[in-house]
């Protein structure tokens, strides 16, 4: 059953059916989420919060266009209201990255899955926009058109994002291996 | 190191010379990011139709959410509904009586002349002899009124009432043995209408009616 199908079905009322429209894209959007603010339990809130809202906004869908990308429209969206309000929440903490760079173990916040902790704490570093555009670029693979229809901004600002975050994304994962963290 | 040779990028010359190794960075790190497994996903997904049910407003039609909210005109008739439950007060039989009376007593003055005319006003007072005059005033002019009420049979061709030479004020003079009587006047001989001022009494089978007492302290 395709995701429009879903859509008609949970529009009338069918709960199974937006329960599989969850199973199906909840993994991209976590992983999605979990690099864009580089916590697990921060991550799940913000997907979890994300899919109430397409869930109340379902009505709005246009079917046109691809669910995937609608979702990743309020998931975008959600990412950066988070980082917004975390930034106000730890403005009052003194950020000091010498100490942080060079802590023994990596912070608990950046740990311990499989994944590589060394691009996750990388592209924390990252500005949020930044980070954004290169996520969406390589690895949701979107092109700047649809980059630029999900978040509104333009593809040239788009691309110079992509680009920056992309040298400083490259220096940051270099000195890391450098100093062998 | 490359990037240290990159010059400042014009608008049009915007292409990622890393992206491969970045690209390539991003996937491997999402590829090793664990999935969840499908019990943890089937828990999102009820604690998310779980919080909608209390979401206060959105656009999904014809979900449980939507129907545990009552529609607007739900509250228009609510409030429709107390307005007139206390307007009436239908657990006062005596308020809701009065509203009637009233209610009478002002289509009568409309359908008689301009209603910004001072209402139907009645007075009784006791003369000597065991007689009682009633007098009756309304707001324009009519052809003929008469006093009906429980000492002449309620007909209305016993007792006519005399007018005055303003033209509006109209009375009688009746004897009445000491008590309590009720009593109306009829104008024009089918109009019911009595004081609203006056005591009144709940409907005895001839409509509404005011009450007067006679003399009952002199009664033996």
């Amino acid at each position: 059953m395709t995701d429009a199908e879903l859509v008609v079905r949970t529009r009338a009322g069918d709960p199974d059916a937006f329960g599989t429209l969850v199973a199906r894209h909840y993994d991209a959007c976590w992983r999605f989420a979990y690099h864009m603010l580089g916590e697990r339990a921060d991550a799940e809130d913000v997907v979890q919060d994300s899919f109430l809202r397409a869930y109340l906004a379902i009505g709005r869908y246009d079917e046109r266009d691809q669910f995937r990308g609608w979702l990743f429209r309020i998931l975008t969206n959600q990412c950066r209201n988070f980082l917004t309000s975390r930034g106000r929440r730890t403005k009052r903490f003194v950020q000091d990255e010498i100490a942080i760079e060079s802590a023994a173990a990596p912070p608990a916040a950046h740990a311990s899955g499989m994944e590589d902790a060394a691009v996750v704490r990388a592209l924390a570093q990252l500005d949020p926009l930044q980070r954004e555009a290169l996520l969406l670029k390589y690895a949701e693979e979107l092109e700047y058109s649809e980059m630029s229809a999900m978040t509104g901004a333009g593809e040239s600002a788009l691309k110079m994002r992509v680009k920056r975050g992309s040298e400083r994304l490259r220096a940051l994962l270099a000195d890391a291996k450098d100093r062998g963290v | 190191m490359a990037a240290d040779d990159l010059t400042f990028p014009r608008p049009d010359d915007l292409d990622d010379v890393h992206a491969t190794f970045i690209a390539s960075q991003l996937r491997a790190s999402y590829d090793a990011t664990p999935a969840h497994d499908a019990t943890h996903v089937a828990r999102v997904s009820r604690a998310v139709l779980a919080a909608a049910m209390h979401a206060p407003s959105g656009d999904l039609a014809a979900t449980p959410r939507s129907r545990g909210v009552r529609p607007r005109w739900w509250w228009g008739a609510a409030a429709a509904a107390l307005f007139m439950t206390v307007l009436t007060r239908p657990w006062r039989p005596d308020v809701a009586q009065r509203h009637a009376d009233s209610a009478l007593t002002s289509s009568a003055s409309d359908s008689m002349g301009p209603t910004n005319e001072p209402i139907v006003s009645g007075r009784t007072s006791e003369e000597e002899g065991g007689t009682v005059r009633f007098e009756f005033t309304l707001p324009a002019t009519a052809r003929a009124v008469s006093l009906v009420g429980d000492f002449n049979g309620w007909d209305a061709g016993v007792t006519p009432m005399v007018r005055d030479r303003s033209g509006r004020t109209w009375s009688a003079r009746i004897p009445l043995e000491p008590g309590r009587h009720e009593y109306a006047f009829v104008v024009d001989g089918q109009r019911w209408v009595v004081d609203p001022l006056a005591p009144q009494v709940p409907d005895a089978g001839f409509g509404p009616t005011n009450a007067v007492v006679v003399d009952i302290e002199g009664t033996p």
